[in-house]
């Protein structure tokens, strides 16, 4: 009966949907109910309400952003008749603070110059658009420091456009054949031109980088005397457009070139704990190569909070061909996928699903192989591309794991309870601790040929335990976890 | 259609609020359970914006569930809809839910609030589904503005672009974000009102001789 009830009633408002978690911040000394049932409130009739002719928009508190891209954001314009129920009259709040320009948007009609018209004022309050995405630090023995960050500002000089950019550095080790390494890019992208759902985006990134490789030693050795260093320069520039699908999901293609200058050493070869000498594959042509690549992306976010979430779906998925046909010196593809999604269990704590893998194939370049920090959290991540750690990662179960620095094959599945501490609607805004368990793997093709171990301990994979906090504050959000630190100080 | 009860006996030992709480009245009516009360969803903030002349929302919710339990019998789900005309200085009010819509149009802001925010002889649930001697009480929700979560997905959307764009793709593609910035945190509505009402239960009909 209850069914009935709700679907009848559901059946009567439009936009019933899923369910909506109730603020915290409320009292909750009433009966909890258990759920809720959309967000009809969204639901505006467009023929409710009086007869309206916008006669003029007026902005007020944009004292940095261009007022042509505040206008071209709203859905209504001058000279737009509508009923003042039109959804697109609610919506167009949305619209201006989904740019990410403003920290509050209100909207307000009062009477224009003759009966029926009106004007549109808009009140924004800007907010500081420069971010930090990315900030880079630690020590491992390949690089005793290393340092570096990513800053962008979204709306740069009001223009909207949003413009990037970043550097490290990384000190050398005692890896014979290491350098310091440094990398830069620059980003800038154009979202919405001319208030349509394109956009045009391109980089450019310089590495001068050291690779390292092993050449002798126990298996996953990361001792300086079992490794060599190998020198290059890479310069790459990306350039492509997208094209908004959805308010929530984007399209985008991307030309990439790039020149690569390595000084590949020349048959590079490894001493096996057992006596064999065998080949190194670096993955790189001998002095200057060339690497040009079309690559397509889908991007589809349905997270209410993608900074602490609880629910919602995140889907990514990324192929990219590159080809001597187009003037390049290596032929492969690479496919990347990844797919969030997150399970409410009650108001404070959800369950959800990480999942994220590739498949590289044919002869790609060493550096877009999937390297081993980009499976298994517990490692130092690549900076800019750099290599600053060679870290053997844990060994959970006993499995074959630590030889693959670059493979072929590769991803993750982990699964995390996060416990939602705390909902604010000021400064901090929220903590969720969080414990999550999981599986990586990493192997080349050849790995998956040949097996000179039990299928158990050949199996390329590793568990992946973490814990930790993540917060969300009023000046960005943190993480404070277990492989967070882990990634940072040298270790084993 | 004849009244056949008025009998709804309201408990007086509900907890005595620090605040003047709505009153709450039950009335068996035919084959239904109706209730009268008023949620105090508008503050004055909100109060003073119905006269900008765009629409405002409420959505209100309500549950009847048996006393001590969290399962319940029955679930209302009301909205309404507010928007002044500037030009005939007037307010309209629409009502949807179960019966339908219905538009008002009144003169003063009180009397619209009123139709916002007053719970008049609103159908919670058949008789037949409330046992006799059974204590149940009704929660309410309302919410002013709700935002849908794609409206919350596409606002913060971009929070999670990252970076991006460069030779870094792997890592960035594989690894969460972490990000420094100045972040707006939208409320899933602009006021969220919950309520819950006293105790009640319905008299066995005394039995003619």
């Amino acid at each position: 009966m209850i069914i009935a009830l709700l679907a009848s009633v559901a059946a009567a408002l439009p936009g019933v949907g899923t369910a909506i978690a109730q603020p915290d911040d409320e009292p909750t000394d009433t009966i909890d109910p258990e759920s809720s049932t959309g967000a009809v409130g969204e639901i505006v009739d467009p023929s409710f309400g009086p007869l309206i002719s916008i006669e003029a928009v007026e902005l007020v508190g944009n004292r940095t952003t261009a007022s042509r891209v505040i206008l071209r954001a709203l859905p209504i314009g001058a000279g737009d008749v509508l009923r003042a129920g039109d959804p697109r009259l609610k919506r167009a709040r949305w619209k201006l603070l989904a740019l990410g320009y403003f920290l509050d948007v209100t909207l307000a009609l009062r009477k224009g110059s003759a009966r029926g018209k009106v004007i549109l004022t808009v009140a924004v309050v800007e907010r500081g658009t420069v971010a930090l995405n990315r900030l880079w630090f630690g020590s491992s023995v390949v690089a005793p420091w290393w340092l570096g960050a990513d800053l962008g500002d979204r709306n740069f000089f009001g223009t909207g456009l949003a413009v990037g950019g970043a550097v490290a550095f990384t000190g050398h080790g005692a890896i014979a054949g290491a350098r310091d390494q440094w990398a830069g890019e620059l980003r800038v992208s154009a979202p919405g031109l001319g208030g349509s759902r394109w956009g045009v985006h391109g980089a450019i990134t310089g590495q001068h980088g050291s690779e390292p490789f092993r050449v002798g030693g126990p298996l996953g050795s990361s001792a300086a005397s079992d490794l060599r260093a190998f020198g290059y320069r890479r310069l790459a520039a990306r350039a492509g457009g997208s094209v908004e699908l959805t308010t929530i999901s984007d399209l985008s293609a991307d030309l990439r070139v790039e020149q690569i200058d390595a000084d590949v050493p020349v048959a590079p070869t490894r001493t096996l704990p057992d006596g064999r000498v065998a080949a190194v594959d670096l993955g790189l042509r001998q002095g200057q190569s060339h690497v040009v690549s079309l690559a397509v992306g889908y991007d589809r976010d349905n997270r209410p909070d993608p900074a602490l979430p609880h629910q919602g779906t995140r889907v990514q998925v990324q192929a990219e061909l590159g080809s001597t046909l187009l003037g390049g010196s290596y032929d492969f593809a690479v496919l990347l996928g990844r797919y969030d999604r997150w399970w409410p269990i009650n108001r404070r704590a959800a369950l959800g699903l990480r999942l994220a893998g590739g498949a590289i194939l044919g002869d790609a370049p060493r550096f877009d192989r999937i390297h081993i920090a980009d499976v298994d959290r517990l490692l130092s991540p690549r900076v800019l591309g750099m290599t600053t750690a060679l870290t053997a990662p844990l060994d959970v179960l006993g499995t074959d794991n630590a030889e693959t620095l670059y493979g072929e094959l590769g991803g993750n599945v982990v699964v995390e309870y996060t416990y939602r501490w705390w909902r604010r609607p000021h400064r901090i805004y929220g903590a969720d601790a969080f414990v999550a368990v999981g599986l990586w793997g990493l192997t080349t093709a050849d790995e998956l040929r040949v097996r000179d171990r039990s299928w158990w301990s050949a199996l390329p994979i590793d568990a992946v335990i973490d814990a930790g906090l993540r917060i969300d504050t009023e000046i960005g959000v943190f993480e404070f976890t277990v492989a967070n630190a882990l990634g940072r100080v040298p270790r084993w | 259609m004849k009244l056949t009860a008025i009998v709804l006996i309201v408990l007086g030992l509900a907890v005595a609020p620090a605040v003047a709480a709505p009153k709450w009245t039950f009335v068996e009516r035919a084959s239904g359970i109706y209730v009268n009360t008023n949620v105090p969803i508008f503050d004055k903030a909100a109060y003073d914006r119905i006269e900008d002349g765009l629409p405002m929302t409420v959505v209100i919710r309500l549950w009847v569930y048996p006393e001590g339990s969290k399962r319940p019998v029955s679930f209302v789900l009301m909205q309404r809809t507010i928007v002044y005309d500037l030009w005939d200085e007037v307010y309209q009010v629409a009502h949807d839910g179960p019966l339908g819509r219905r538009v008002y149009t009144v003169k003063f802001k009180g009397d619209a609030i009123t139709l916002m925010t007053g719970l008049d002889q609103v159908r919670l649930v058949d008789a037949a589904a409330l046992g006799y001697d059974t204590h149940f009480v009704v929660a309410v929700v309302a919410e002013l503005n709700p935002v849908s979560k794609e409206t919350l997905a596409e606002v913060r959307r971009w929070l999670s672009d990252g970076a991006g764009g460069g030779l870094d793709r792997g890592g960035s593609f594989f690894g969460s974000f972490v990000s420094v910035f100045v972040n707006l945190k939208i409320p899933e509505a602009d006021r969220v009102v919950r309520q819950q009402s006293q105790p009640f239960y319905r008299l066995r009909p005394k039995a003619t001789p």
